[in-house]
């Protein structure tokens, strides 16, 4: 194979810090891999563990969840909840198989464009590391 | 230690009472080891309780279950309270309804029974292929009795009894309205072995494990059922829209079932094993269950069901929680 594998990473940004970090980046031209599939949600406590799930059935090869750093949360604590459910999560996952990698969590604030460059580049390479997913991905939609 | 017949009386007093509805405890079943949940409607039917190293159910699954049937103009809903049997891990399963707030604490009798450990179907059953019908069994000094066909057979309770007893930290009933019995003594410890020896492979080895475990998984949902902690109305895996996990059985979907149905339980899980003994194709769910309540126990400090006034793991937070998984 001649061209590089490409890993397909669904990153859960968080609106009022990670959005506007990695919008931060963006408009400060970084560079960084484009392997990311950004959904933005209000906060990072919204994003339910189930999403993740459903994102590698349906073909994502990583997931980044991203919020505000603790205590800078705009709706006060979303980002504590986020934690908690994410640290269990990411322990289930690894013990059912999953590759370490494949699920992360950060923390960007709306300043670090540069962070952010920095988070995104060792998602991919952690993905792209663990290869293609196939664990429990869905061959085809049912009906 | 229990005694039975001053279970009865109790039994007989709480059936008895008029803001009691009825009692739910156990019966000798019609076959083998079994023992069946009993309800106690009227104060005769209290002579059929047991209370026995067969008595493995989790009753409390019950009480999340009570109809709330829509009352007809002018009358009044039935508001009188249901008794419950409990041993000490459904103790905790009652505990934890109450810290949801699935019913009030006022809406139930609680009578408990500290328990010396159940037997394991599976077990008995290897061990004893002749049975014959309504086979009784009774606790002995580190032993369980049968009253086998061919006679009383003593063994070791570390051969029969259920994988959850044999490391049960919480025998005796954490809250109970009425039971003054003699306490059991703890004697198990729970070092989360059977966890750990999943954990020290690498991830392809778990991978291949529970692909295989998963693959036989037959959707039958009867592990969400018997769960007393699975008491959503609107439980993600009958919605439709949006369906998160499609019904098809096959690999994919069953993994992503298990998962989101042990995560459900994640800080939630009181390990009454519940959901490993009713499994048809014999999945260790307790062993994913039990990683994520080792998870809990270690790393947010928290053991769920002990406390009525804790709040649940996931409504609440610790500003210092564990946080080395982020980038």
């Amino acid at each position: 194979m001649s061209a590089e594998y490409q890993p397909n990473i669904v990153a859960f940004l968080c609106n009022w810090c990670s959005y506007a970090g990695a919008d931060l980046a963006g408009t400060s031209r970084t560079n960084y891999p484009s392997n990311l599939n950004v959904i933005r949600v209000m906060c990072s406590g919204r994003v339910n563990p189930l999403f993740v799930v459903n994102a590698l059935q349906q073909g994502a090869d990583g997931v980044l969840v991203s919020g505000c750093h603790p205590g800078d949360c705009h709706y006060m604590e979303g980002n504590f909840y986020a934690r908690r459910r994410f640290g269990m999560m990411k322990e289930l996952l690894e013990y059912v198989g999953v590759e370490p990698g494949r699920f992360n969590m950060s923390w960007v604030s709306a300043s670090e464009g540069a962070k952010w460059k920095d988070v995104v580049g060792e998602v991919v390479d952690k993905a792209k590391e663990a290869g293609p997913f196939k664990q429990f991905r869905r061959d085809k939609i049912n009906w | 230690m229990v005694d039975v017949a001053k279970l009865k009386e109790i039994a007989r007093e709480t059936v008895s009472r008029d803001d009691v509805k009825y009692l739910i405890g156990w019966r000798q079943g019609t076959f083998g080891f079994r023992a069946a949940p009993h309800f106690v409607n009227k104060p005769e039917d209290v002579d059929q309780l047991i209370f026995s190293p067969l008595c493995s159910h989790n009753l409390a699954t019950y009480l999340t279950g009570v109809e709330k049937l829509p009352v007809p103009r002018g009358q009044e809903a039935d508001s009188r309270k249901v008794a419950l049997m409990v041993k000490g891990c459904d103790s905790r399963a009652v505990v934890l309804q109450l810290v949801e707030q699935g019913y009030g604490r006022d809406s139930v009798v609680v009578i408990g029974c500290p328990c010396q450990g159940v037997v394991d179907q599976k077990k008995v059953e290897a061990k004893y292929p002749d049975m014959g019908e309504n086979i009784t069994a009774e606790w002995g000094e580190k032993t369980i009795i049968f009253n086998l066909p061919s006679g009383k057979t003593e063994v070791p309770r570390e051969e029969v009894l259920a994988g959850k007893c044999l490391t049960c930290r919480y025998p005796n009933p954490l809250l109970a309205d009425a039971g003054a019995w003699e306490e059991v003594a703890v004697w198990g410890s729970d070092d989360y072995a059977d966890v750990q020896d999943l954990e020290a492979g690498n991830p392809q080895e778990r991978r291949a494990f529970w692909e295989d475990k998963f693959a036989s998984c037959i959707r039958c949902y009867a592990c969400r059922n018997v769960c007393p902690m699975c008491y959503c109305e609107d439980c993600i895996l009958d919605r439709l829209n949006p369906q998160w996990i499609t019904r098809a059985v096959n690999p994919t979907e069953n993994t992503a079932f298990h998962l989101s149905r042990a995560f459900h339980l994640a800080g939630r899980c009181i390990e009454c094993g519940e959901c490993e003994r009713v499994c048809p194709v014999d999945i260790p769910l307790m062993k994913l269950n039990r990683k994520l309540t080792k998870e809990v126990r270690e790393n947010y400090d928290y053991e769920p069901g002990l406390d009525p006034e804790a709040k649940p793991l996931q409504a609440s937070y610790r500003p210092n929680d564990k946080e080395d998984f982020i980038l």
